[in-house]
């Protein structure tokens, strides 16, 4: 049993919600509930709510996926409307294609020039596929050099969550620390950067984005005492530009004259040494393994950065700057413009890397630029993307760390039993430090004003204990183990309207959802389980309208593309991992002979449903 | 429980971390080669991770067996990390399980020594000539105990209550 949980969410929203089971039969009366405030009613039409619109949409040729999240923005929104709820219901499995790859599958395929571009775990194999041609016959395929070493690096399965094209280029990051160009046409490696250090627990495993001529990559390792970046690659030459750290001397961090954070405990000299005690801030974790998002009008490129390291929080007691953070830099010097803390003093490992979405809004009776971000700590923030001013935080999950987040401040409060110290025990803090929801990013849709958000509801206890950094080896000095939240079910897929703050439907699965979200002009919204389903749901009603099976768990991200033939496709990895997948699933890998894991306590049931796999799944009507 | 009451003692491991060397300290120390000579005749010529089938697999540990050594290790498997790669009840976590009596690169005494000693190539770290011989053996003899008497060769799925799927 779970004792004293605030249902906020649900309270918040005053809508029950019990579609998980139901959800799958088609009668219409068991469709996810909703709620009938401020969302437009129309259901497929193609019209977009007053006042909301996508910051930088795409300018490339309609129907490709040119870079992580379709666009700078990472609405992970597609123009195509051929796939519709009315006859969703007639997708069939179209093509498949194996990586050749067996671990986790986070991330997605790009689509340029009716050519496919897919990256795989660990060895970052990396395939063009020929889409023009019958059979989808590979044009390349490039198996850099990574080393081995770096598999015992990287903290949560050997994942790679996707590359970026630019000017004939494929951009990605492999897992031992390097960044490599590759030549589109024909899989020619351009250059290959050495950005992380293999020795001191870093690795690479997000996806870049291009911006004029720069390649922007950061890297993982917030679990191994590292000292978090962001960097900008010259695209041509493979020479790093600029870097700024998440923390140090203000020097390192890139805050000049042009900073200034909407909240004053983020403004003063040195924060990202004052905030630690002693040299901590060197192992401080803040690492950026998310997704990188970028706004053309005001040229700043945000991102959120880790945890802070080790996570017994006793040893560094502080705010920690900047860990935890949404970070806003110019593109062109990699100057802190702005940046606020979502969670000052981590005591429950709560990264902020997860996406920010740059969307206009209506809100309060303007448009407001602002920046959509589910954080790992439950609340959702509505922010001013030009200042960092929170405009609205509001729990998407079930939760009991945090009463709420203060508006003078934009700080939560803490409920002080559920603080973390050394020699203490805390139990049943929800949500987990998988988060609200985790690396699997949101999608939102100008049709509806919604955020189609994968979530997680899982509880943990915390126990903190003593811990040395060694190099090269874990920085975390906690032991968490996970159960199944409040209502048993592992997770939902929720449908969020920014602008309030309210959950608009839900639909419950009884695993965590740790696949990403496509929404379609189409009027409808696609997502992954774990137990492998990949399933259409209709973006206003959460009803759903197609499932199948794919071959394993779905910890990657649905793109949508045009074919040359003219069709709409869908396109989404199968292949279990990530965190999810290896650490927390147990058995699920039958490849290892040396490796046999038993099935976890928190998803028992997990292996029953899915193996190990690398397959990409493509449908279309 | 993935999570064994292992760290529930860890607080009282503080002691054993403090008698060890440091790790950090002892990292500098430059008598990793000149010790792992006693092992491999010549190390320069065996990549990191090769098995050298002859040498090390006639080493006994001398503490097999040693319930204090066994509790010495389980201390030690926390204040070296070991835990947050290998899982706290070493059933897998970053690394491989240790629990399932399946081993890499072998599960002889001798063979785990190798392992622990020169660090192998997917990233498990070489700790010979950082921490201290004795040491690495308390930590096999706690190594070897975690899948006594397992069997993990089949998983068998029926009669048992299934949970709700997606479906």
């Amino acid at each position: 049993m779970i004792g004293h949980l605030t249902s906020i969410a649900h309270a918040a929203t005053g809508v029950v919600f019990i579609a998980g089971l139901s959800a799958c039969t088609s009668s219409s009366d068991t469709s996810p509930s909703r709620d009938s405030g401020g969302v437009a009613k129309a259901t497929g039409a193609p019209v977009q709510v007053a006042g909301t619109r996508i910051a930088a949409p795409r300018t490339t040729a309609a129907g490709e996926w040119q870079m992580p999240a379709g666009d700078y923005a990472n609405s992970r929104f597609s123009d195509l409307a051929q796939i519709t709820p009315a006859n969703a219901a007639n997708l069939k499995a179209s093509w498949t294609f194996s990586t050749g790859v067996l671990r986790g599958h986070e991330g997605q395929p790009l689509v340029v020039n009716n050519t496919m571009y897919l990256v795989t775990p660990y060895p970052n194999v990396s395939y063009a596929i020929d889409l023009a041609t019958a059979g989808q016959p590979l044009k390349w395929k490039f198996r850099p050099e990574n080393a081995q070493a770096a598999t015992g690096q990287a903290c949560c399965d050997v994942v790679n969550r996707g590359a970026a094209y630019a000017d004939g280029k494929i951009f990605y990051n492999l897992l031992d620390g390097h960044t490599v160009a590759v030549d589109a046409e024909n899989g020619t490696q351009l250059w290959r950067t050495r950005m992380a250090d293999l020795n001191l627990g870093e690795t690479m495993t997000m996806a870049p984005i291009v911006v004029k001529g720069k390649v922007l990559v950061g890297s993982s390792g917030g679990e191994m005492g590292v000292r978090g970046w962001l960097a900008a690659i010259d695209a041509k030459t493979g020479k790093e530009v600029w870097r700024g750290y998440n923390t140090g001397s203000d020097r390192d961090v890139k805050v000049g004259s042009r900073f200034k954070a909407f909240y004053p405990q983020d403004n003063g000299k040195d924060l990202g040494l004052t905030s630690w005690p002693g040299e901590t801030w060197k192992q401080g974790g803040g690492a950026v393994w998310g997704w990188l998002s970028y706004d053309p009008e005001l040229n700043l490129v945000y991102y959120g950065t880790s945890n802070p390291g080790p996570w017994n929080p006793s040893v560094r007691k502080g705010d920690n700057k900047w860990s935890c953070a949404i970070m806003a830099r110019d593109a062109d010097t990699g100057e802190l413009v702005w940046a606020f803390q979502v969670t000052p003093y981590d005591m429950w490992d709560y990264d902020t890397v997860n996406e920010n979405i740059l969307v206009d809004l209506p809100l309060g009776g303007t448009t407001r630029k602002a920046l959509v971000h589910f954080d790992r700590n439950g609340f959702a923030y509505t922010i001013d993307r030009a200042t960092g001013e929170v405009l609205v935080a509001k729990p998407f999950v079930q939760m009991n760390w945090s009463t709420g987040v203060d508006m003078k401040t934009g700080r939560p409060q803490v409920v002080p039993e559920k603080m973390t110290a050394e020699g203490k025990l805390v139990k049943d803090i929800c949500p987990s430090l998988e988060g609200g929801k985790n690396q699997q990013p949101a999608a939102f849709s100008p049709q509806t004003g919604l955020f189609y958000v994968p979530t997680i509801n899982l509880c943990m206890d915390f126990e903190v204990r003593p811990v040395t950094y060694i190099p090269g080896t874990p920085y975390i000095g906690a032991n968490a183990p996970e159960k199944k939240g409040p209502g048993g079910h592992g997770g939902e897929f929720i449908a969020w309207d920014a602008t309030t703050g309210r959950k608009v439907w839900g639909i419950e699965e009884p695993f965590p959802v740790w696949g990403g979200a496509l929404a379609t002009a189409g009027g409808v919204v696609f997502y992954g389980t774990l137990d492998g389903w990949f399933k259409a749901v209709d973006a206003s009603s959460g009803k759903a309208l197609w499932k199948f099976k794919v071959g394993s768990g779905v910890v990657g991200n649905p793109i949508a593309y045009l074919g040359p033939d003219g069709k709409q496709y869908i396109a989404v990895y199968s292949g279990i991992g990530g965190d999810m997948g290896l650490l927390i699933a147990g058995d699920v890998a039958a490849n290892l002979p040396y490796d046999i894991r038993e099935r976890g306590s928190t998803l028992p049931d997990l292996a029953r449903w899915t193996s190990w796999g690398g397959m990409l799944f493509v449908f279309s009507l | 429980m993935r999570v064994s009451e292992i760290a529930f003692g860890a607080i009282c491991v503080m002691a054993v971390v403090a008698a060890a060397p440091r790790a950090r300290q002892a990292a500098s120390a430059p008598n990793a080669m000149t010790d792992s000579i006693r092992f491999v005749a010549h190390p320069e010529h065996i990549p990191s991770g090769f098995p050298s089938h002859d040498r090390p697999l006639a080493l006994r540990n001398p503490l097999e067996g040693n319930a204090n050594a066994r509790k010495v290790g389980a201390q030690l498997y926390v204040s070296y990390n070991c835990i947050d790669c290998h899982g706290a009840d070493g059933s897998g976590a970053m690394g491989p399980s240790l629990a399932d009596g399946r081993w890499h690169f072998g599960g002889t005494s001798g063979e785990l020594f190798e392992s622990i000693y020169q660090g192998r190539p997917d990233g498990m770290p070489a700790w010979g000539g950082r921490i201290a011989n004795d040491q690495i053996w308390s930590l096999i003899t706690y190594i070897q105990s975690l899948s006594q008497g397992k069997n993990v060769a089949t998983e068998n799925f029926t009669g048992r209550t299934v949970e709700r799927t997606g479906h």
